[in-house]
């Protein structure tokens, strides 16, 4: 009863913040913040042209600094005052109103959270202001999400299944009067949106989905039928992106059965959820299985083209990576802060624990980890906003980064903790239990490294060949020729290829700047080699691939690092000294890991290593358990 | 055969120059000044005419001397020099011979013709310190133009024929010159003669087609079947990643029956693709053992069989990969950097029009019993061959062909037994 009147007032006192935030003059993105990056499915269809993607040049052994450095500044005065206003009032409403434990007790979010969230607009926060939604841009987006990922990941979850993918397929290909129909309602949280891919027999493989939508006799609808799982607001939601098999005509003739997206809402009849699951963690989001049994979809509810769902599932995954980094951003900062607050307090043997060796190294590590994760998220939201072609690597690399460093971070916290941190007092098990799906959904972290290793292979590979075809049809180009050799010959010899980042890179972080360009030329040539040896064979090879992955990132986050260290360095802001201590730590670390992976990749020994882990794989698999006899015999 | 011609030779001496004008036409040797008839003309070296003694094999006291005065062809003087074994040492003694008997060494051409047939007989024809030997019978200087005159009509055409005959020999043979040739050369015919020049004509390409072949067969082919097969096999294969295995080593035993009980050897290649391939055949369909089919290395034959399906139907032929089969990450990659810009793209070596192929091997054997070991031994990396039928399509193969090699010499080798191939 307390705790309701409590509640009560807390949030009356934080719908008059909003109100006021809502008041102030402000000015929104004219265009949308969203937009489609690549028309076409499959993966191939990018690779032959020239790409501005610090990612997917380092494959080609080149440094593109232009989407990284300097650091993407993209909002504007006005854009940052309005962002401000929401983020103050927002924090409150998750400090005062929301009450994660709760929450989970319950698994569902309370009423009065969920009403004080539609009330924010928490539902709309992409969709354009004159369809009922906030309007934000992505970076706006993630500030935003940062606050909800500090304070209660299961709400997270919630919001995200929603706007970030669940309704996403309708802001980027949906028709006017699609958007129209459905988004005011969307963003104003009375409709629950949920993305329907999953299927029991299809994770990540498209050819093996069930689900099918059939055209009818009289052509003005589909019939759809299927099952889907592991549903996020499966059981909550009125609208759902669902992925079907239909029959499409090829130009050939044939008919051949390809995925398209349909708009299904619950209100057609035969939409069935089954009961919430039970789960680790984010127990107050809603997950169901979704059953669709005879659902008449009519045909203007056609997401896209028909036959075209692949390429609005990738996209739609592709653009709802990137507000992950910033909620783990967010929940890493306020597990470190516990973290620390412990650290600082708890008092051993006359000395704070803090003082000791083992404890700062820790503490260092988490700071800089959300660090990391910090600039990747909004190096990433920048460069979406800066309209960057080409960021689905960046996306993928942020996502895989943030939900291991913010794993490692909340069990490092609760290792500060110690004995604290595992009772469900502290609050920290709990976020850790939350936070480990992030390593699991919208593609696993394994894969999304396959993903991020293959996209640059292929990359570098068409421009490989581009460079065989210039050196055999060499009029007019000998410059790109020389240049081409020299640096394969200097790279060779384990010279610097002469890339560099001076004059982009503040002064002081010159050392740190070198160790970037030298990962570049080690990784650039690991790369060639690697395709070279293994060419289109490569795509078996994940041992390699893992390592190749793990090197990029690394290099990616020791890229950001510098880009944000720098500015702040060259803005003189007064924690600038802090960060470039961060900065040069992380880079030294990360070079190492580099050089050590870079070097896997290559070894006979490690060849060797791979090779043995696939036999001890096979025994254990084959033998249904661990095959080494007991010490004791039994 | 050799009474006969010795026969010949002697009887037409006296008829006329008719075989010594072969040798040098119409030219006097000037360093012959007084030389008349019948002496300067070899080999009818006839001290003696009435003594004509056939230098039998068993007529070892005579034997021993054949320049006693006989009419001896060049080839007997090799006969004579081989003592049994023919070897370098025997040729050797044949060269020395000739060159310590005369001091003039007349008919040198003709014996240097002669020593050229007989290289291969003797297995020095990639000897280089033999063909320098022989060059070195040549005289020295005389050959050598003096004048302008001399220089500019062919001197001593006989001669430097035959100086280009050595080294002719020595290109087919694919033996690099050296120095000492060359200065044999120098001395025997001068700077710009025919064989000098021939020698510059060697010295220039040869270098450069040394290493023409990438693939090249060994000069000495492994005597061992298994190897054998091996070595053939690899090179077919023409994939690096293939691999070669043995499923059965030769083996020869008595029973205790006391019956002979000879087992083939099996040696079979399969690549990764062709496996990839094979485990996505249908099983409905059947495969195929064909053979025999030859393959020369060299001198030496062998035989192989490959295991094919069936030729592909046009609309199984072409299995795009689904490139929007993947949400996550691509399963294809469109980098082929095995094939360069001229390559053509569609044939593969694996997938050709009579079917694809799935396996080779090499069998001591052609019989139907041995192949099926084979067959049983590709099902242990084959899981799917087990269910698939085998039709074996063998030929009679090359009975005709390996009794007459036989006849005609036993150095060629075939693995392929005469008498597995009857059993057929």
């Amino acid at each position: 009863m307390l705790r309701l009147i409590r509640t009560r007032l807390s949030a009356s006192r934080w719908r008059q913040c909003w109100a006021k935030a809502l008041a102030a003059p402000h000015f929104r993105l004219t265009s949308p913040s969203y937009y489609i990056t690549h028309q076409k499915g499959g993966y191939s269809s990018q690779a032959h042209e020239e790409s501005t993607s610090f990612v997917k040049t380092l494959f080609n052994g080149q440094l593109a600094p232009d989407n990284v450095f300097p650091f993407p500044t993209v909002l504007s005065g006005d854009q940052t005052q309005f962002l401000q206003a929401l983020v103050d009032p927002c924090t409150r409403f998750f400090e005062e109103v929301n009450d994660s434990a709760e929450n989970e007790k319950l698994e569902c979010i309370e009423d009065a959270t969920l009403a004080g969230l539609k009330e924010m607009g928490a539902f709309g926060l992409q969709v354009a202001e004159d369809l009922g939604g906030v309007g934000l841009t992505n970076t706006q987006y993630a500030r935003m999400v940062e606050v909800v990922g500090g304070h209660d990941l299961g709400v997270g979850i919630s919001l995200g299944a929603h706007q970030s993918i669940g309704f996403k397929g309708i802001l980027l290909f949906g028709t006017q009067s699609q958007k129209e129909k459905y988004l005011p309602k969307l963003a104003s949280g009375e409709t629950i949106a949920a993305f329907c891919l999953t299927e029991p027999s299809s994770g990540s493989d498209a050819a093996s989905i069930k689900t099918l939508a059939k055209l009818s006799e009289c052509g003005k609808f589909y019939m759809l039928n299927g099952g889907k799982i592991w549903i996020s607001n499966g059981g909550t939601a009125e609208i759902f992106t669902v992925f079907a098999k239909t029959p499409v005509k090829e130009p050939t003739g044939e008919v051949k059965d390809k995925i398209s997206a349909f708009i299904v809402e619950r209100a057609f009849g035969g939409v069935t959820s089954g009961p919430p699951e039970k789960k680790m963690g984010i127990k107050c989001s809603n997950t169901a299985e979704v059953h669709f049994d005879n659902v008449k979809v009519p045909t203007e509810n056609l997401l896209g083209e028909l036959g075209s769902g692949f390429m609005v599932a990738m996209n739609i995954l592709n653009n709802g990576r990137f507000g992950m980094a910033s909620a783990l951003a967010g929940t890493m900062r306020s597990v470190i802060i516990k973290a620390v607050d412990h650290a600082a307090n708890r008092k051993q043997f006359g000395d704070t624990i803090s003082n000791y060796g083992a404890i700062q190294e820790k503490v260092a590590r988490m700071a800089m980890l959300h660090y990391v994760t910090e600039s990747m998220a909004y190096v990433v939201s920048g460069n979406m906003d800066m309209k960057v072609p080409d960021y689905k690597l960046e996306a993928a690399i942020s996502k895989i980064f943030a939900s291991e460093a913010a794993w490692q971070v909340t069990d490092e916290c609760i290792q500060i903790l110690g004995g604290m941190g595992y009772m469900q007092e502290a609050g920290v098990e709990k976020v850790l239990r939350d936070l480990r799906i992030f390593r699991i959904f919208e593609g696993t972290n394994d894969i999304l490294r396959l993903f991020v290793a293959l996209t640059g292979i292929e990359y570098a590979g068409a421009q490989l060949k581009n460079l065989r075809t210039t050196v055999m049809n060499p009029s007019g180009k000998t410059e790109t020729i020389l240049k081409e050799i020299g640096m394969r010959a200097k790279r060779k010899v384990g010279i610097p290829t002469g890339l560099s980042l001076e004059g982009i890179v503040h002064p002081g972080l010159d050392s740190s700047a070198y160790l970037v360009t030298r990962a570049i030329d080690l990784f650039g040539e690991a790369v060639e080699s690697l395709l070279l040896k293994y060419g289109e064979k490569v795509i078996g090879e994940q041992f390699h691939l893992k390592r190749i992955a793990d090197a990029v990132i690394d290099i990616y986050a020791m890229a950001v690092v510098l880009s944000r260290a720098s500015r702040s360095l060259s803005l003189g802001q007064p924690t600038a000294e802090h960060e470039k201590l961060l900065c040069q730590t992380w880079s030294h670390e990360a070079f190492e890991r580099v050089r050590q992976n870079l070097q896997a990749v290559k070894s006979a020994a490690w060849n060797q290593s791979f090779a043995n882990m696939k036999l001890i794989s096979n025994a254990v698999v084959q033998n249904k358990g661990i095959l080494a006899a007991h010490p004791l015999g039994f | 055969m050799n009474c006969v011609k010795r026969l010949l030779l002697a009887w037409e001496l006296p008829a006329g120059r008719r075989i010594p004008r072969q040798v040098a036409p119409g030219r006097d040797l000037p360093w012959l000044p007084g030389s008349s008839g019948v002496q300067y003309f070899w080999p009818a070296l006839v001290r003696n005419h009435s003594q004509l003694t056939p230098l039998g094999r068993g007529d070892k006291e005579k034997g021993r001397e054949p320049q006693g005065g006989a009419l001896v062809s060049f080839d007997d003087l090799f006969e004579w020099a081989c003592e049994g074994d023919r070897n370098k040492a025997a040729f050797s003694r044949a060269v020395e011979f000739f060159c310590q008997r005369d001091i003039r060494r007349r008919g040198h051409v003709e014996f240097i013709y002669a020593a050229l047939r007989k290289m291969p007989e003797y297995g020095v024809e990639r000897d280089l310190e033999v063909y320098n030997k022989i060059l070195d019978v040549f005289p020295k200087e005389v050959f050598v133009p003096h004048n302008y005159i001399q220089r500019m009509f062919n001197h001593y055409p006989k001669q430097q024929e035959c100086g280009v005959q050595v080294l002719e020999q020595m290109e087919n043979y694919g033996i690099m010159p050296d120095k000492q040739t060359k200065f044999l050369l120098l001395q025997i015919f001068g700077a710009k003669s025919h064989p000098v020049r021939k020698y510059q004509r060697i010295m220039y390409w040869f270098p450069k087609f040394k290493h023409v072949n990438p693939y090249p067969v060994p000069a000495e082919l492994p005597r061992d079947p298994v190897d054998l097969a091996r070595l053939s096999l690899q090179r077919i294969a023409a994939d690096l990643s293939a691999k070669v295995t043995v499923y059965q080593m030769p083996l020869t035993d008595i029973s205790e029956a006391g019956k002979e009980i000879t087992q083939p050897h099996i040696v079979g290649i399969q690549s990764p693709d062709q496996q990839e391939l094979l485990a996505r055949h249908s099983p409905a369909r059947p495969v195929f053992v064909e053979g025999p089919f030859p393959l020369w290395l060299k001198k030496t034959c062998v035989y192989y069989y490959v295991l094919r399906g069936q030729p592909l139907l046009p609309e199984e032929k072409e299995e795009a990969i689904d490139l929007e089969r993947n949400f996550y990450y691509p399963m294809h990659l469109d980098v082929d950097l095995d094939r360069d810009i001229w390559d053509e793209e569609e044939f593969d070596v694996d997938e050709v029009e009579e079917g694809p192929l799935f396996a080779m091997c090499m069998a001591g054997a052609g019989d139907q019993a041995t192949l099926t070991k084979w067959i049983l031994g590709l099902q242990q990396t084959n899981p799917v061959l087990s269910q698939t039928p085998v039709v074996f399509h063998l030929t009679p193969g090359p009975r005709e062909l390996q009794e007459a090699s036989d006849l005609e010499s036993g150095e060629e080798e075939i693995p392929q037994s005469c008498r597995a191939e009857r059993e057929l």
